[in-house]
């Protein structure tokens, strides 16, 4: 209904901001994935997200769902930032520190210290089709890449994750 | 680890941040944001202000200068005038 409005009404802020309240968790999660753990990275890409959604809502026409639209934004930032930082978002076997989050359980920390030895798309892609339930199609056009791309990296980021919890001691 | 144990450890939600300052900082940046297009105007008004008021001076100097005025009382009106104009600006850019 909201996101309906946003078509109808594009600058309506109340509308957004309700949108942004519902959005948030979802849009910041995804970054936090991409960031691998790092809250305030994760904090200020959601911001950068949701105001380039702002300016760019003239633009949205509903014929994706808001969702998969900030998604793609939100991963079109954090490569830009990613450039800026001169990091490789395809790097793997990244052998940071990731940073605990709220009470978890130990499969938790295990998943997220797993994932963050895989690449962002590998990375994105399983958050969206796993995590945020978007469907294959979904999660390509929100990745901005071709389905047969976006499946391979799903079936390599499974196959890669699965060997690195296998290993766990 | 076996295909079921992963996919529903992936499937799992994500972890609920908590809102927070969040939305108030967002709406913060999306007012300053609308306020954007007015403060440029502004901005450009300034810069037309004072070509104008410039081309005032240099003007009330040359006719000065050929008709032998009083150059003092010339240069209080366009000091005064300059004051009135800057004033108006700061009004419109606190608009």
């Amino acid at each position: 209904m909201d996101e309906t409005l946003l078509v109808t009404q594009p600058r309506d802020v109340a509308a957004f901001d309700r949108l942004a309240r519902t959005h948030h968790a979802k849009v910041r999660g995804l970054l936090l994935r991409l960031t691998r753990g790092d809250h305030a990275r994760a904090d200020d890409l959601a911001q950068e997200t949701f105001l380039e959604a702002w300016r760019a809502i003239a633009s949205f026409r509903g014929d994706s769902a808001f969702s998969t639209w900030l998604y793609r934004i939100a991963y079109s930032r954090f490569l830009m930032q990613a450039r800026k930082r001169k990091e490789d978002p395809l790097a793997e076997d990244w052998d940071g520190a990731v940073p605990s989050t709220a009470p978890a359980s130990d499969a938790r920390i295990d998943l997220e210290r797993a994932m963050a030895k895989l690449s962002a798309p590998e990375r994105a892609s399983l958050t969206l089709c796993f995590a945020l339930g978007l469907s294959n199609t979904e999660a390509a056009e929100a990745l901005d890449m071709p389905l047969g791309t976006l499946k391979s990296h799903v079936l390599r980021g499974r196959e890669k994750l699965k060997s690195l919890l296998g290993d766990q001691p | 680890m076996k295909d079921d144990a992963l996919d529903a450890l992936l499937a799992a939600p994500l972890p609920e941040p908590a809102l927070g300052l969040f939305t108030a900082e967002l709406m913060e940046r999306i007012a300053q944001e609308q306020a954007r297009p007015a403060r440029i105007f502004a901005w450009i008004m300034v810069g037309i202000l004072f070509v104008i008021v410039a081309a005032a001076c240099v003007f009330g100097a040359l006719v000065t200068t050929r008709i032998g005025g009083d150059r003092i009382t010339l240069a209080l009106a366009l000091t005064a005038l300059t004051l009135v104009l800057s004033g108006a600006v700061f009004q419109v850019s606190r608009a």
